[in-house]
């Protein structure tokens, strides 16, 4: 019971306050709009006619799949690589963890650096083999590529860890069988290995889509939605709303949508895979 | 110059300056003279104090640092002064004030957040605190502040709510004017001149022609209304946005194209600070911005081109010239406990003698006290290059109080219009749309905004 309480406290409270904000136009600068209910479906009825929202959707939904299905490859492929007894490979493990466990705003300022044409080497380097490379951050074309390369960067080595601890617990039975079946290596890795890794890879996906949903601080550093809004993923939008403009109602009213759509996309892809349904 | 003029120059420059500071802090001298005892008997009044402030990054505070140890050694207290990045420190203290909360005591009343945080009663009135003699002494003289920089700084009843530090005035400086030199051009005068020398100068030693930072609501409007169009209709009467016009579209696309075809690379992601690297680096040209970011280049001992940047009047449109003036000042949180610190230090700092000190020491330009404009001190440090910068800030100044154009910048709704220009723009550099659809989608977007906040909008 105390455990319930406890997560009542931490988790639902602020919830159902951020449900009860969204029912108000509630604006810091206009006191008159705090707990006003007068019309509680306002900031909602908003919400179905904001273009730039509905963008920001789109906007987030090419995010998320580019840099949850590259981080789930590179991730896989980075751990089959890696699944190796050697000294030299135990070394590298660790030196592919590290821009997991940079602070996210760190990141965001080395690639802050790199994507900047006067102080970056990327540039120079290019340049110096005869290529001018535009500025990617602020290039409608490549604004949101050069996101999702910083976002994988950063967290395909989550899904190279989770893949690389299920694999040093596969039963080397099952690769020798295979083997004594005269499997070749493609055929180990699609029929036993990818079977096997099945749950894994969708618990570590849903974590990384959960989580991009929440990508902030990439954003902010290096784009800040921009050019126009062609970064702008909701939670962002949701941000300025509320700490630009102190529309803290309609920022609400985003994030409990935000919230339902995380849950149901989540609730449909389980049901979708099949969760952690191992294939012996 | 041989050494012997220049060291002539010198000498009479140095006495000229000793005299002119001399007459301006003697008075306050005197008066701290007269009050001696008292002053002595409250040394170290605030000790144990610390003070918290916050500002958007601006070269004044670069310079006022170095001042703030003998502050501390003088009153007794800590100062603890941030600065972040422009819409940074805007969104963390319009936060801070919206909660009343009492972590910051000094901050930069930002100049399109005034009208906001006065309205909403956010920020302290400072009548009490200068009207006390115990707390400020009569030679302090509030009135010394240009009347147009304390104007968005007044509440409706004219009482101040913030002291002006920075008076931002526009104006337009090349860095690489030698490359005009070449050319044989001059600097120039009307936008389409500026499109030309542009043109003309593109590719030339790897030298971008334009530059800007990424404040479009701000860099873009003396475009806008050059070109005959309007923020709004009637400010702050009427904020029906004015968007959807042939005007604005067309200073969209001008706007769009010097930054797409002229600015160098990356500079739509550029600060204000980057900006004027660009520029003090010899990378970059003409700039057209607040005064406090162009004298650097000729004044910083880092600027690559301090011998060939030349200034002028920021270009006219066919509607005429209209360069951006503002004015940030120092207030107080309401929410704030070292309330009488708070304003120890805003007298300090916008005081006649630092004021001086950072004119005479760094050349800073954005001077808000009329004492100090009108010495002869002020005009001969802002001779840049043999040019009279003093007379262009204070006909920009005088431009912007004049007609009233400034207005628009004010209203309290501004933050969440300005982002609607900032983001239109950057879709019209970036060829995402052009002037016409991205500023009517602007418009739109806008009069959403507008209306959620209570405006009414005509039609």
């Amino acid at each position: 019971m105390p455990a319930l309480v406890a997560l009542m406290v931490v988790t639902l409270l602020p919830t159902i306050y951020l449900v009860i904000v969204s029912l108000t136009p509630l604006d810091l600068a206009r006191p008159e709009t705090h707990w006003d209910f007068s019309d509680p479906l306002g900031q909602y009825r908003t919400v179905l006619n904001d273009e730039r929202l509905h963008n920001s959707f789109w906007v987030q939904a090419k995010l998320s799949f580019w840099s949850v299905a590259l981080q789930v490859l590179l991730g896989f492929l980075f751990a089959l690589l890696l699944n190796v007894n050697s000294r030299v490979l135990l070394a590298l493990r660790t030196v592919f963890l590290i821009p997991m466990v940079l602070p996210p705003i760190v990141v965001a300022i080395i690639w802050k650096v790199l994507y900047t044409p006067d102080i970056s080497p990327l540039h120079w380097a290019t340049e110096a083999m005869g290529f001018v490379v535009p500025s990617l951050i602020t290039d409608p074309d490549w604004a949101l590529t050069a996101i999702i390369v910083a976002d994988v960067w950063e967290w395909f080595p989550f899904v190279m860890l989770m893949v690389l601890a299920s694999l040093q617990m596969m039963p080397s039975e099952y690769v020798e069988a295979a083997k004594v079946d005269g499997a070749s290596v493609l055929q180990l890795t699609f029929y036993v290995t990818l079977p096997y890794l099945k749950g894994v890879l969708l618990v570590a996906a849903l974590f990384r889509l959960v989580d991009s949903i929440k990508a902030f601080p990439l954003i902010y550093i290096l784009t800040d939605g921009g050019p126009g809004t062609v970064t702008e993923v909701t939670n962002f939008y949701s941000f300025i709303q509320a700490f630009n403009f102190s529309y803290l109602g309609y920022s609400s009213a985003i994030t409990v949508v935000l919230v339902i759509v995380t849950i149901l996309l989540s609730w449909a892809i389980i049901r979708l895979v099949g969760w952690g349904q191992r294939v012996d | 110059m041989s050494t012997a003029i220049s060291g002539t120059l010198t000498a009479a420059r140095l006495h000229r300056r000793t005299l002119l500071r001399s007459a301006l802090v003697g008075s306050a001298a005197a008066a701290v003279g007269l009050r001696a005892p008292a002053v002595l008997g409250q040394a170290k009044k605030f000790a144990g104090v610390t003070l918290q402030g916050a500002s958007f990054a601006s070269t004044f505070f670069g310079y006022l640092q170095n001042y703030i140890p003998e502050f501390e050694e003088e009153t007794g207290m800590k100062v603890n002064f941030v600065t972040n990045a422009f819409p940074v420190f805007n969104q963390r203290t319009d936060l801070e004030l919206s909660t009343q909360g009492s972590a910051l005591d000094v901050i930069n009343v930002t100049f399109i957040y005034s009208g906001r945080w006065i309205g909403a009663g956010w920020v302290e009135n400072l009548k009490p605190f200068v009207e006390d003699p115990n707390l400020t002494p009569d030679d302090w003289d509030a009135s010394d502040f240009v009347g147009g920089t304390m104007a968005s700084l007044q509440d409706a009843n004219g009482d101040a709510h913030g002291f002006p530090w920075e008076a931002g005035a526009m104006i337009m400086a090349a860095a690489r004017a030698d490359l005009l030199d070449q050319k044989g051009l001059a600097l120039p005068t009307t936008f389409d001149e500026l499109m030309n020398v542009c043109e003309m100068t593109k590719g030339m030693e790897r030298v971008a022609p334009f530059t800007a930072d990424k404040l479009h609501h701000w860099n873009w409007i003396p475009y806008l209304m050059g070109m005959g169009g309007t923020v709004f209709k009637d400010p702050p009467a009427n904020l029906t946005p004015t968007w959807d016009t042939p005007e604005a579209a067309k200073a969209a696309d001008f706007y769009g194209k010097l930054l797409s075809e002229y600015g160098p690379p990356g500079v739509l992601s550029f600060t204000d600070d980057q900006s004027m690297q660009s520029q003090k680096t010899g990378r970059a040209n003409i700039r057209t911005q607040a005064i406090t970011w162009m004298v650097p280049l000729s004044k910083d001992p880092d600027s690559r081109v301090a011998d060939k940047v030349r200034y002028g009047p920021v270009p006219a449109g066919p509607a005429g010239s209209f360069p951006g003036s503002n004015s940030h000042g120092f207030g107080i949180p309401v929410g704030s406990k070292n309330k009488e610190a708070a304003w120890e230090f805003i007298k300090w700092a916008v005081g006649k003698d630092i004021t001086l000190r950072m004119l005479e020491e760094h050349g800073y330009p954005s001077v808000c006290r009329r004492s100090i404009i009108d010495s002869e001190l002020f005009k001969e440090t802002l001779t840049l290059n043999g040019q009279d910068v003093a007379s262009l800030y204070l006909e920009t100044l005088e431009l912007g109080g004049k007609s009233g154009y400034m207005k628009y910048r004010t209203v309290p709704q501004f933050p969440q219009v300005g982002d609607k220009i900032n983001k239109a723009i950057e879709k019209v550099a970036t060829g995402q749309a052009d002037g016409a659809t991205a500023m009517a989608q602007a418009q739109e977007e806008a009069v959403a905004d507008l209306k959620k906040s209570g405006v009414q909008i005509d039609g």
